[in-house]
């Protein structure tokens, strides 16, 4: 059976590629991660996480369009599978619940300025 | 877009493309581009290429790279047929390969532990932070004839660096030699009782922790030797003497001095191996004065400082305006004092910034007392070591191209069936290097298991830095290099062959075109006939040393250390020592003639010439009446001191040396002075109180009592028993004090240690050299005898003789080690009289050297060859023949 648990950063990427819609490719998936987590990686990581989250079902892909400046080449859009969703809200919840069964969070009354 | 638009960079692209799974190109040379220009927009060029790498080299994962079977499958099958042949070659001819790989070895191992040697030596000092601003000031004397450099300076130096010149961050004296308490010591914190001997004193200020960083483990960095009396020690000595605790703010006691005790002000880090300062004892200089007005004075020279220079000063221009401190302080004092040297020192004196990381290496000429390396050994050793490794390689080549016979067959249906010559050459360096492979293996086991041998040569502790990221790499490196060295020359020479003349069964090539064999084997031994001359020459010189007549007596002199702390009662020592039989003599003296005892140069003049005469500079040695005697020294003239005469204490002796410098006909009586007025009252015969490297200076006597070195004169066959008698008597009198002696003439030959190392380690090497050549020539030898084997049988057959046989198997070795010999001679005889030239006295290189050599280098070849002949020569001529 094939791994279907999401890592913290394939949970990212893949959140990503959801934010980015139509233009969700490599580079600007790890530019938007860039820009939003202020942690660097490169284009080859990324790439290889969305690789992985394909064989595993989570997003598919396809050739689009070429622009210009990456010199007429075409892109891969990914886009999320419904698995893929799926897999991010049982993530979500699971975590929800986690908070939910700590008292101090639960309560309300620790904040964290949310 | 523009033409000239910048653009990825393009080997960073051809690499992707390497390995980058085909159906990935488009979208990741989409990707990169973009991302490429779009770093563009926010950065420099360099920086946006830089990146582009970087993004190339994360592209290299699993899921991105092409699966490399599927390219070239044909390459990778040959190389791996390549393998399994240089495989079964290895073990089809074990003997050949033995000695291919032996010799590589042993050149490797060679190789390995020089190149640990000369970075050991090269990374000297090379650790601090500020290395490329700290400099020691040195004097410079060249008046075209003289060139003199020495590191000793005026005590007020510091003070005038720091003041006049805004260059200068800071400036920081030490003195590292013998001198007061500098040098060494016995040693105890106030609260214990028992005295200990230390060594490894040294005055300094506080601007010198400073300068060189040194880290302190305990104590304010700026302030522990601020303090009169403050001291630092090194790590390892706070731990000896206040283990477990803090032990700044401890009292400490030299010498039993208890009206001048130390507070220790901070512990140092113990001095990394390779740094040219190496001391445990850090006295402060802070308001230090070794007798009245010294510190204000500019007589007298004690101190080396070092400095630290502010960022971007050229130290050449530094080293111009330094020429202040001559003109208005060195000079200055010199005409006021009337000193006739001030003229010359106007004229021919100078300075030199010595940057801190070129003192262990290059202080060859600068009198210092700190251990010095040689630059010049450093890189002789080296290039023995690459001579070694040379060797190897012929062999290698050698062996390759005599066997080719055996593999003319194998290239030339190669060829037939379709190689070309290209793949050739690549099959035979994939044999070389999978050789040099082995060899690197091997060699590094050698240089691991004899380290410790080596170590004990070459005086270092190095060990084999398996840890360090480079290693791995710098091994796979080396045996890219040495199976391409060794290989390339035999690879283009085999697959030249031709394939019809090789399978068509013709006489081979290879046991006939034996000039540049020969060429090499020449080549092999005359560098090992030259390290046999060098490893007998300096051995002859070592022997010269440890026999030279010295103008003294060294035999059976014990030096009891130590005995000032005995104060009063060293007379009552004395005698109590002399009562025993077989003492005949004890002088008490803090100056012997051999290194590491005091020293102290004076200006000496006729009486009444100071202000005529230029000076001539003396050792000036307080000695004990009993000192000329209880060393065996001559007296030519004259008398000895007295220790009753009251007048003997303005009484001079004089060597002869001093008496002709000084213009002295018929010394005795005559006076002569230096701070004062002194009478000669005698001429003591010359005698070596330095390193026999240097000639004989002048020197003279003065009458002193105390001393912290006993010299006892013993006539015993049984040391053991008297050493047991004197231990007991030195017991009696310093039941805290551990005795502690020493033998005048071990300390003698201990002055030559690095004579003996270079003596010891070039014997090694010219073994190593000769052993490598030998295993080649004995491989050599081998495979001409297989070569005439049925020459031989038909020869034995018509009834040649053992003799004959014998005779014309070896006369063409013998004949090219002839010839080694002749060239060897004079690289050898220009060599190490270079080497002596280093020695005032020396041993001369005599014609029996060489000859030595030449009959042990015949010999050793001889003896190598003969194993085969005789071999060849005894073997029944039927079994070579009957196969026809």
């Amino acid at each position: 059976m094939k791994e279907t648990r999401l890592g913290e950063f394939e949970e990212v990427i893949l959140l990503l590629v959801g934010i980015l819609g139509e233009e969700a490719y490599a580079f600007k998936i790890a530019e938007e991660f860039e820009s939003q987590t202020k942690r660097s990686v490169s284009i080859g990581a990324t790439h290889s996480t969305l690789s992985r989250l394909e064989d595993k079902g989570f997003l598919t892909s396809e050739m689009g369009k070429s622009t210009p400046e990456r010199g007429g080449r075409r892109k891969r859009i990914y886009t999320i599978t419904a698995s893929g969703q799926r897999a991010l809200v049982a993530s979500r919840d699971f975590k929800l619940s986690l908070w939910n069964q700590y008292p101090a969070f639960s309560t309300g009354k620790l904040s964290f300025g949310i | 877009m523009k033409k000239n638009q910048p653009t990825p960079p393009r080997l960073a692209k051809g690499f992707l493309l390497r390995f980058l799974r085909n159906d990935l190109v488009e979208e990741v040379m989409g990707d990169l581009d973009e991302k490429f220009y779009y770093t563009l927009g926010k950065n420099s060029l360099f920086k946006a290429r830089l990146n582009y790498w970087s993004q190339v080299f994360n592209y290299l994962r699993p899921f991105a790279i092409r699966n490399l079977k599927s390219i070239n499958s044909n390459n990778f099958a040959m190389f791996k047929n390549y393998s399994k042949i240089a495989w079964r070659n290895l073990f089809k001819y074990k003997m050949y390969s033995f000695i291919k790989i032996g010799g590589f070895a042993i050149g490797i191992a060679a190789c390995l532990l020089i190149s640990l040697f000369v970075k050991e030596e090269l990374s000297y000092d090379k650790y601090y932070e500020n290395g490329n601003r700290i400099y020691r000031v040195i004097n410079v004397y060249n008046n075209n004839v003289d060139f003199w450099r020495w590191t000793a300076f005026p005590a007020q130096i510091a003070q005038v660096l720091q003041d006049n010149f805004p260059e200068i961050e800071k400036a920081g004296r030490l003195i590292p030699y013998d001198w007061y308490n500098a040098g060494n010591n016995q040693f105890r914190a106030a609260e214990q009782t028992q005295n200990n001997y230390e060594e490894g004193f040294a005055y300094a200020d506080q601007e010198l922790l400073e300068i060189l960083q040194i880290p302190l483990v305990y104590g304010n960095p700026e302030h522990a030797l601020e303090k009169p009396n403050s001291m630092v020690l090194s790590k390892r000595m706070a731990d000896k003497y206040f283990p477990d605790k803090d032990p700044v703010g401890q009292t400490v006691i030299l010498n039993e001095d208890e009206s001048n005790p130390y507070v220790v002000g901070g512990v140092m880090e113990n001095f990394p191996s390779n740094s040219h300062l190496q001391f445990d004892f850090f006295i402060t200089l802070t308001e230090v004065e070794f007798w009245p007005g010294e510190q204000t004075n500019w007589c007298c020279s004690n101190y080396n400082p070092y400095i630290l220079v502010r960022e971007g000063t050229d130290p050449h221009e530094l080293e111009e305006k330094l020429l202040f401190i001559r003109d208005n302080y060195i000079v200055r004092h010199l005409r006021e004092t009337e000193n006739q040297d001030a003229v010359d020192e106007q004229k021919y004196r100078s300075f030199y910034l010595q940057a801190i990381g070129d003192i262990r290496l290059k202080s060859k000429d600068i009198g210092d007392i700190i251990p010095h390396g040689d630059i010049q050994i450093v890189w002789l050793f080296a290039a023995i070591a690459c001579f070694i490794l040379l060797l190897a390689c012929i062999n290698f080549i050698n062996l390759s191209t005599a066997k080719s016979a055996n593999r003319a067959r194998e290239v030339g249906l190669r060829k037939v069936v379709g190689s070309f010559r290209r793949n050739l050459i690549r099959q035979f360096l994939t044999e070389s290097i999978f050789f040099s492979g082995i060899s690197v293996a091997f060699g590094t086991l050698l240089a691991a298991t004899f380290s410790p041998y080596f170590n004990l040569l070459s005086g270092k502790s190095l060990t084999l830095p398996w840890m360090e990221w480079w290693f791995i790499p710098l091994l796979i490196l080396l045996i890219i290099v040495i199976g391409f060295l060794a290989g390339i020359y035999p690879s283009l020479y085999l697959s030249a062959f031709k394939p019809i003349n090789t399978l068509k069964g013709g006489p081979s090539k290879g046991s006939k075109s034996s000039r540049l064999r020969n060429a090499m084997v020449v080549f092999q031994f005359t560098t090992s006939i030259t390290l046999i001359v060098g490893a007998f020459i300096v051995y002859r010189q070592m022997e010269y040393i440890l026999n030279k007549e010295l103008g003294y007596d060294r035999e059976q002199v014990v030096m009891i250390q130590g005995t000032n702390t005995l104060r009063d009662k060293l007379a009552p020592f004395k005698n109590e020592l002399l009562l025993l039989s077989e003492v005949k003599n004890v002088a008490a003296s803090n100056y012997l003639p051999v290194s590491g005892t005091k020293r102290d140069q004076n200006q000496f003049w006729k009486d009444g010439r100071s202000k005529l005469d230029r000076g001539v500079g003396a050792q000036a040695w307080r000695v004990d009446p009993d000192y000329i005697n209880t060393l065996g020294m001559n007296l030519l003239e004259g008398r000895g001191f007295s220790a009753e005469m009251a007048s003997d204490s303005s009484a001079v002796i004089i060597n002869q040396t001093m008496a002709k410098k000084l213009g002295l006909e018929n010394p005795v009586g005559k006076r002569i002075m230096n701070r004062r007025t002194w009478t000669v009252i005698g001429v003591v015969e010359d005698f070596h109180f330095e390193s026999l490297k240097g000639g004989i200076g002048p020197l003279c006597f003065f009458r002193g009592t105390h001393g912290s070195i006993l010299s006892v004169k013993v006539q015993t066959e049984n040391m053991a028993e008297v050493l047991k008698s004197i231990t007991t008597v030195w017991d009696k009198f310093m039941p805290h004090q551990p005795i502690r002696y020493t033998f005048l003439d071990e300390t003698y030959a201990r002055m030559y240690e690095d004579v003996q190392r270079t003596s010891r380690i070039f014997t090694s090497f010219a073994v190593l050299a000769v052993i490598v050549a030998c295993l080649g020539l004995f491989a050599l030898s081998a495979f001409m005898t297989e070569q005439r084997r049925k020459e031989i049988s038909i020869r034995k057959v018509l009834g040649a003789s053992l003799g004959n046989l014998f005779q014309l198997l070896t006369l063409n070795f013998v004949k090219l080690v002839l010839i080694s010999l002749v060239i060897a001679v004079p690289i050898a005889w220009k060599m190490m009289q270079k080497w002596l030239e280093d020695f005032d006295n020396r041993t001369e290189i005599n014609w029996d050297v060489f000859l030595l050599a030449g009959i042990m280098a015949i010999s050793i070849a001889i003896l190598t060859i003969s194993y085969q002949s005789i071999r060849a020569a005894l073997t029944d001529p039927v079994d070579n023949l009957r196969s026809e």
